[in-house]
């Protein structure tokens, strides 16, 4: 006999008291079933509901277009999906879109440089939010939501302080003469171009989603985001750099925001302040809907952009059945209320 | 006055402390299927201290929940003074005179309040006429306290600014506000530095000149030996001896760590150990302990035991690059080896399974498949990109080495039992060469069935590397290994081979107290 039987430990089969895993009441295996497909097949039925009854709604013209106004939220919120992934947060992703929007227009209508110089400084100004979250979380040991916030706030003063609070469009007038520069091509591309009928902010948006796949699903530096996530002191032991690995997912949720920001200038063709500060919560959210997508429960960059896509469909008919666009909020957050109950009520109970 | 027994050979003690404060009696805690206390009776006499002995998983800490009112007992009664009690909230537990100091220093005050406020902290709660409070007011009443109790703590410096055993004095002078007639300390010196640990020692003293009662947990004998009026031991959930001063201190050893076996079941086995694998020179197992020397070869399991704190752990991360080096010099296969990080430690072949398994190595939700990958994703990628076919061969090869019940790789770690789990685990460190696996206390929450698979995969293994194993059940220690260390207080006190030892034998060597202090037994 040895003595290390953990007594005070209860075996698998004998859970303490008020652990129970306590399934909702309308069967478990409708629970999982709905935990797993239910919001997808609430998509799907969705857009059968609105095809069949909106002639307008089933073109392809209205489906580029739906993918064209999710565009920006699925990158940003890939962004912050990323960051979410290492148990982190990043409510700075808002300001960053303001940020590199207002870099890019800046550069182009101020100093009259090239579309290209503009694009480059709009993504170097999202990395270094990321660096400077990066060093309030990691370096400076605050923690992510109340690091992040600070970091929203420093993003949008430092945005306004530097463009006297004014929106930048080409012609304006800059110490009583009119700007010297314009949106170039390359931004007009971006903005209102197609490659074979497809808008250029959906190929980006495409080619980015592409990547956080890969990156989070197929190599091992996306293992390694996930298990800094899932434990971190785990993740020590078996040797994974938890540190440089917060640091490289609050630069990715800085650059995507900053790669929203440059489609988002480019749409718009003017650099409007605080532009960007809407798309913080969209994107939160669309990553928070994916947590509900395929019964994934954790941050994942399919569930993402199914998020952003469902919201924009959604948004897409109801307003197509002449619904009102002030009562688009509470659309979203009953579509976040209905994937929460998704993932937290029907999925598996999680040991906390 | 109630009348109560006194049981055989206690007379000893004097009479004033015979009569009993707190009586347990057939008490018995169940969780679901697992017995946790079964029928424990014992009791707490007035104004003596007694010790609470036993290994992890005893159910000491069980016992103080429901002294404590933290959980309701499953049956049995507490008479505390006589009468039978119920206790449902640590309230009610207080109003009868029992307060508890729990392990943690931290749980017990305040971070941000300073040492007047947390001093006060239980009377915030309480209905007040006059609903205004100052700081003024709470001052006056802490230094109050604390000239009572004639202690001494800066009243306004923040607590956290305080060293660890003045914290102590915080949670201690806390309790000893509401008059307590019976003071639970639990492993009240498992955070201390031995100067801070006389410092409570101290402290204890004073509690018995005041004849108030002390029931004191702690792993650690030398504590016991000198505190300790008398001393009982839980093992599996049972009390299973008593112990009057002076005490047989290896009788207190053996009766902790259970019926011992009287031979090795390593003895049988051939080993012949091979080179040094690592080299160890003027190490330490902390700041305080003398260095010593090592030498880890291959050929040999080498197990360490000794008790809960005498210094496996602080010894063996040191190994593994999760703690710096404290001093010395170590050589891995000839060459110096000072491991800058974990990653550095697994790349020169140096492994190690960490003691708590659900918090030092699983990811919650995660397939079985993936923890086996974690630590060696350079073997199952190849540019960056996860290798899946490999990965996937690679958990099968374990899955099937190790007998590891799992519906399949992909399965939820979660999912499989704690033995499982840790084969899986062990395993995929054991498919591959390393120089040194180290393995601490492997067989916790193992069952025999999944401890003799690890065992006999590690023997294999021992012919390719030198591989540790630490745990602190002499029993566990001798199922796997070929020589076996023994350290009491951060020092190596025995090293032989497991042929020549028997469980009593290293019982013996773990329970040799360090004796510090100039004092011995408490004075009545």
């Amino acid at each position: 006999m040895t003595t290390t039987a953990p007594a005070d430990v209860p075996t698998a089969s004998a859970p303490l008291p008020g652990d129970e895993h306590r399934r909702p009441a309308i069967g478990p295996k409708l629970a999982a079933f709905t935990f797993k497909y239910g919001l997808v097949l609430v998509l799907v039925l969705m857009i059968v509901f609105f095809a069949v009854t909106q002639p307008a709604f089933r073109t392809v013209d209205n489906f580029l277009f739906i993918l064209q106004a999710s565009a920006v939220v699925a990158i940003v919120g890939l962004g912050a999906t990323v960051s979410m992934t290492v148990g982190g947060f990043d409510l700075s992703v808002g300001a960053t879109v303001s940020l590199s929007v207002m870099v890019a227009a800046t550069t182009m209508v101020k100093f009259a440089m090239t579309g290209t110089t503009a694009i480059l400084f709009a993504l170097l100004a999202g990395v270094g939010v990321g660096l400077l979250n990066a060093f309030l979380i990691v370096i400076a040991r605050i923690p992510d939501l109340v690091a992040t916030l600070a970091a929203m706030f420093l993003v949008n003063g430092v945005t306004l302080w530097w463009v006297n609070g004014q929106s930048v469009a080409v012609g304006m007038t800059i110490d009583g003469k009119p700007a010297p520069g314009v949106f170039t091509e390359v931004f007009e591309w971006l903005g209102s171009g197609r490659f074979l009928g497809i808008p250029a902010s959906v190929i980006v948006s495409a080619v980015v989603f592409g990547l956080v796949v890969v990156l989070l699903n197929f190599t091992r530096w996306g293992r390694a985001l996930y298990a800094v996530g899932g434990n971190p002191v785990a993740a020590e032991a078996v040797g994974i750099r938890v540190r440089r690995y917060r640091v490289l997912a609050y630069v990715i949720s800085g650059l995507l925001a900053s790669i929203g920001g440059v489609l988002l200038v480019a749409r718009l063709g003017r650099g409007d302040v605080a532009v960007g500060d809407a798309y913080l919560l969209q994107a939160i959210s669309a990553a928070l809907v994916g947590y509900a997508v395929l019964g994934a429960n954790k941050p994942n960059a399919v569930g993402t952009l199914v998020g952003a896509v469902f919201v924009a469909t959604l948004i897409n008919g109801l307003t197509m059945f002449n619904f009102p666009y002030y009562a688009q909020s509470f659309v979203q957050g009953a579509l976040l209320v209905v994937a929460l109950l998704m993932s937290y009520t029907l999925g598996p109970r999680r040991r906390r | 006055m109630i009348q109560h027994h006194t049981p055989g050979g206690l007379g000893a003690a004097e009479s004033s402390r015979t009569a009993p404060f707190v009586e347990i009696s057939q008490l018995s805690k169940r969780f679901g299927a697992t017995v946790a206390l079964r029928s424990v009776s014992f009791d707490i006499r007035k104004g003596e201290t007694l010790g609470l002995l036993g290994a992890n998983g005893a159910g000491k800490s069980t016992l103080i929940k429901i002294l404590s009112g933290l959980q309701p007992a499953t049956s049995g009664t507490v008479s505390v003074q006589g009468e039978g009690r119920e206790f449902t909230s640590p309230n009610q537990a207080q109003q009868l005179g029992i307060v508890t100091v729990h392990q943690n220093i931290d749980d017990g005050v305040v971070f941000g309040m300073t040492v007047a406020e947390n001093l006060m902290l239980d009377t915030l709660g309480l209905f007040q006429p006059n609903p205004f409070l100052t700081y003024r007011k709470i001052r006056r009443r802490a230094r109050a306290l604390l000239e009572e109790l004639e202690l001494e703590l800066p009243l306004d410096l923040p607590v956290e600014q305080l060293s660890a055993s003045d914290r102590q004095q915080v949670s201690i002078g806390r309790a000893l506000a509401k008059s307590p007639n019976l003071l639970i300390l639990d492993e009240p010196t498992s955070t201390l530095s031995s100067r801070e640990a006389e410092l409570l020692f101290g402290a204890v003293r004073d509690l018995q000149y005041r004849g108030i009662s002390v029931l004191y947990v702690s792993h650690r004998m030398s504590e016991i030996e000198e505190l300790c009026h008398r001393a009982v031991v839980l093992r599996n959930g049972s009390v299973v001896s008593e112990h009057q001063q002076p005490l047989d201190l290896r009788a207190v050893t053996q009766s902790i760590l259970g019926d011992l076996a009287s031979t090795s079941l390593g003895a049988g086995r051939q080993h012949a150990p091979g080179d040094v694998v690592m080299r160890l020179r003027g190490v330490r197992s902390g700041k305080e302990t003398a260095p010593f020397d090592l030498e880890v070869r291959r050929g040999e399991v080498l197990g360490v035991t000794g008790l809960v704190g005498a210094g496996k752990t602080e010894l063996l991360e040191q190994l593994a690059g999760t703690r710096p080096l404290e001093s010395g010099v170590i050589t891995l296969n000839g060459s110096e080896y000072k491991p800058k990080s974990v990653a550095d430690a697994i790349a020169k072949g140096v492994v190690m399974m960490p003691e708590e398994r659900a918090v030092q190595a699983i990811f919650p939700d995660e397939s079985v498949s993936r923890h086996l990958s974690i630590g060696r994703m350079g073997k199952v990628s190849r540019l960056g990109f996860m290798d899946r076919a490999r990965e996937r061969s690679f958990a099968e090869q374990v899955i099937a080495k190790f007998a590891v019940k799992a519906a399949g790789p992909d399965a939820a770690i979660e999912t499989l039992s704690g033995g499982n789990q840790q084969k899986a685990l062990v395993g995929r460190w054991l498919v591959e060469q390393q120089s040194l696996v180290i393995l601490d206390e492997p067989f916790r929450g193992v069952d025999i069935g999944a401890r003799a698979v690890i065992a006999t995969e590690l023997h294999e293994y021992s012919e390719r590397a030198a591989v540790i194993v630490a745990s602190s059940d002499p029993e566990e220690v001798l199922e796997v290994a070929d020589r076996v260390l023994v350290m009491v207080d951060g020092r190596i006190v025995s090293d032989s081979p497991a042929f020549e030892m028997n469980s009593e034998a290293l019982a013996d060597a773990m329970s040799e107290v360090q004796r510090t202090t100039t004092s011995g037994a408490p004075q009545s």
